[in-house]
């Protein structure tokens, strides 16, 4: 995938943030190019998923600057409404729309920033739908269906506004052990198709499987930058070591 | 429905163990008797007074007091639907002025939802009725009765729909602008949809309130239920008769507000569960 002509499609230029007197994001630059599976890893609070969450401004940053396929992030308005449309993003809590039925969650991106007409929009939902496996939910709403299900509808969602990358935001860590299977299933299949992606998670095998470059990140700072074979085999700093020690651990 | 949802009685008290339930037990047999000597007492003391004297009672026997009273109900509908309908417009107004980013606009909104809610409904009746005139404003009746009645209301409506905004969870905002959706569609097609959904029972509750500040309307002479309960009392002298009545078209139709409110809240949860 690593092509001598790569696309940049996100581009973070020495990103500052702080919450309070928090320092969360110290210095990270990273880009992400066109067709690229970056995951994210790192210990819970090393500001993995603030990061992520920059990159559509859901978070704000201090300093620094952040490039969408060429433009730069606007700070406002129309624009980085916009902007965030070409951003697809899957939360951690899926944030389905809990008062619109399944289809609608689907098409209301569509139907609302593009203008898309009904009849098409539905028809596109549809087969997103059943592309990840619930077309046949189309009519519940969001609580009747199981988390992994929720989830899956939620990257249906993204992908209607045919995004040019799609952001992760830890989306397996509110599901039951027996659903993250189907949600991770539907993401590899997505990174197959050459969806650009970023992606913030605890799930080390998928990680490993997926990702075209890993990134650690521990206490703001992005400390490795490697591919998945490289840094799981040899991980380069202590503090990786150490964290991939900590799961070995657990999942003993 | 039954299992997952618990009564409030439930919720404080553990279930009674063999001792508690003979107390409990004696304790309803006596609340019993003294309830039903209570309920005797008051019929015995309308009986030595006179008061169950068909005289006082032979109004309701005929078809023009029904009448009567009936397009006296009307007029309390009509007012309490007026009422209601303005309010939530004047609630929606100072609800997103509360929620403005430009804070003067926000400390507008809240002064003036704090003096809707702590004026009484009489005083906006009586500025109505008296302050508009001097300016050569000629207010139809229904209006004198309707604009105050609203105004009193909408502070508490305002608030209300606030806190149901409030209640969405923040995911729902976050989705939606990450979907490429403008301030203005993610609060109105988003938010809330959602937080009217929430607060539709206190809404409905909120209704009582107005339906019982209608009966002000005598104040202004607007033929409400109350009014003309005024005339036939003094028509045919039947004091208790008729405020004993109108008191129970009051209660049936409040009570019918609360079950639909119940039954709203219900229906609210089981779509949501």
């Amino acid at each position: 995938m690593a092509t001598n002509e790569q696309t940049a499609i996100i581009e973070l230029k020495h990103i500052d943030k702080h919450f309070g007197s928090l320092h969360v994001l110290k210095d990270i630059n990273l880009t992400v190019h066109k067709g690229e599976v970056v995951v994210i890893i790192g210990p819970s609070g090393s500001g993995k998923s603030t990061l992520c969450r920059t990159i559509n401004r859901l978070e704000t940053i201090d300093s620094g600057e952040i490039v969408i396929d060429g433009d730069i992030l606007p700070q406002e308005g129309k624009k980085l409404a916009r902007l965030r449309s070409e951003v697809g993003m899957v939360f951690q809590s899926f944030n389905l729309f809990a008062h619109k039925t399944i289809l609608d969650n689907v098409t209301i991106g569509p139907r609302e920033v593009l203008g898309t007409p009904k009849k098409k929009a539905e028809e596109e939902a549809m087969a997103l739908l059943k592309r990840v496996g619930v077309e046949n939910q189309a009519k519940k709403v969001p609580a009747q269906l199981s988390g992994g299900q929720q989830q899956r509808v939620a990257i249906a969602r993204s992908l209607a506004m045919h995004p040019k990358v799609m952001l992760f935001d830890e989306p397996t860590s509110a599901l039951d052990p027996e659903m993250i299977g189907e949600v991770l299933d539907v993401m590899t299949e997505l990174a197959r198709e050459g969806m650009t992606m970023v992606i913030v998670t605890h799930e080390m095998n998928f990680a490993r499987r997926v990702a075209d470059r890993i990134i650690f990140m521990d206490e703001g700072r992005i400390l490795e930058e490697n591919e998945p074979e490289a840094f799981f085999s040899a991980p380069g700093t202590q503090r990786a070591k150490d964290f991939l020690n900590t799961l070995k651990e657990r999942d003993r | 429905m039954t299992n997952g949802t618990i009564s409030i009685r439930d919720a404080l008290y553990e279930s009674p163990g063999p001792k508690a339930k003979k107390i409990i037990a004696a304790a309803t047999v006596l609340s019993l008797v003294v309830l039903a000597a209570l309920i005797y007492l008051v019929i015995h003391q309308f009986y030595i007074t006179g008061q169950l004297d068909s005289r006082y009672w032979s109004v309701f026997a005929r078809a023009s007091t029904w009448r009567y009273l009936g397009k006296g109900l009307l007029g309390t509908l009509k007012v309490a639907l007026g009422s209601s309908l303005v309010a939530f417009a004047i609630a929606m107004v100072m609800m997103l002025g509360r929620l403005s980013s430009i804070r003067p606009v926000s400390w507008i909104a809240v002064a003036l939802i704090e003096l809707s809610r702590g004026i009484p409904t009489l005083l906006f009746i009586y500025f109505f009725f008296l302050v508009p005139s001097q300016f050569g404003i000629m207010l139809p009746v229904y209006w004198k009765i309707t604009l105050p009645v609203a105004i009193s209301a909408s502070g508490v409506v305002a608030e209300t729909l606030r806190s149901g905004v409030n209640a969405v969870p923040k995911g729902q905002t976050e989705a939606a602008l990450s979907l490429g959706m403008t301030d203005g569609k993610v609060f109105f097609k988003i938010v809330f949809p959602q937080a009217f959904r929430y607060v539709i029972p206190s809404l409905i509750a909120e209704l009582v309130i107005v339906l019982k500040d209608t009966t002000f309307a005598y104040v202004v002479s607007y033929a409400d239920m109350m009014l003309n309960a005024r005339v036939l009392i003094s028509n045919y002298d039947a004091l208790l008769a008729v405020y004993l009545v109108v008191a129970v078209i009051y209660i049936i139709i409040n009570y019918l507000l609360h079950r639909a409110a119940v039954f709203m809240a219900g229906h609210r949860k089981t779509a949501a569960a």
